[in-house]
């Protein structure tokens, strides 16, 4: 279950499971407040002053940490499907980001509902990387599902054998794969 | 509980995110994910396609669940609040501008921009440039 340092690394993995299992795959966001510990912030705030200049608008700063303190939140993104238990998480709290993520939150609806992913946002998970992790993520369906229904028609076949090959080939293969060992 | 309409939705998340604003802690959950039920999806036996949910007839609209997340005493004590909504991929663009907006606008607990970073970076560079200069 591990959180993605990058928002983009967690949006391009989960469009991929998305791509995999738009009928099962859900996203939730779970935003989070509580007071925020009091011991911490002091020290911090001190030495925050003697790097910069002391006669720099401290008071400001000061009240303004003041005013921040009560609640601290955080939001968690987390891409979840229960049938295969595939789970791609995302923590931040940064107000900024807020914005982007929802906007990350649109594009994957667009396939989940079973729409083409937006060509003019950030849907066009860069094609070269994606194309890889795409190809360690189909293999996995293909083998989930193949022991499930127990046929694998020859052309799904031939399109993973390219897949492998491409994989083999480039760099970013090996992400791919590593992944697929943590879940 | 029923289904809400957009307008409807989006004023009760955001009385659920003010609310959220007057307490010190508590969560609120918000869910989307493919509403498959009661909608004309063949079922994997019924068709020869391997996949039936790769390759839809048509696009299915969405499902957003918003909760605050309340259980035990409080859910007992009627606190617990749910809201659901459907989205038709048609409206998706129009429902996810205006999400983005209560969702900004509501999560006020976040960190706001730092801007005394920056601030400290270039005082930083000036100073450098003087001892290099002196």
């Amino acid at each position: 279950m591990p959180y993605y340092e990058k928002s983009e690394d967690w949006l391009h993995q989960s469009s991929l499971l998305l791509q995999a299992r738009p009928a099962t795959t859900r996203i939730t966001t779970r935003y989070h407040i509580k007071p925020a510990r009091r011991a911490t912030k002091p020290t911090k705030t001190t030495a925050d002053d003697g790097a910069s200049d002391p006669t720099t608008t401290t008071p400001a700063a000061k009240q303004e940490e003041q005013d921040s303190k009560p609640p601290r939140g955080h939001l968690v993104l987390k891409t979840y499907d229960p049938e295969s238990g595939v789970t791609l998480k995302y923590k931040t709290s940064k107000a900024a980001e807020v914005g982007r993520l929802v906007s990350m939150l649109g594009n994957l609806g667009r396939r989940m509902s079973g729409l083409p992913p937006d060509p003019s946002s950030a849907g066009a998970v860069d094609e070269e990387k994606g194309g890889n992790a795409a190809a360690a993520q189909s293999q996995d369906v293909e083998m989930v599902d193949a022991s499930a229904s127990g046929t694998q028609t020859p052309t799904t076949a031939a399109a993973a054998a390219v897949q492998e090959k491409q994989e083999k080939a480039a760099v970013n293969a090996g992400k791919g794969k590593k992944k697929k060992g943590k879940r | 509980m029923g289904h809400l309409t957009h307008d409807e939705f989006f004023t009760s998340l955001t009385s659920l995110f003010t609310t959220s604003k007057s307490s010190p802690k508590g969560s609120i959950i918000l869910t989307q994910k493919r509403l498959s039920y009661n909608q004309p999806t063949p079922q994997p036996s019924e068709s020869n396609d391997t996949f039936p949910d790769l390759n839809l007839a048509s696009p299915l609209p969405l499902i957003i669940h918003a909760t605050n997340a309340k259980s035990k005493e409080d859910r007992k004590a009627g606190k617990k609040i749910r809201l659901s909504t459907v989205v038709n991929p048609d409206d998706l663009e129009g429902f996810y501008s205006r999400y983005a907006e209560v969702c900004r606008a509501g999560m006020a607990g976040l960190k706001p921009r730092d801007r005394t970073k920056r601030k400290a970076k270039a005082k930083g560079r000036k100073k450098k440039g003087a001892v290099a200069a002196a």
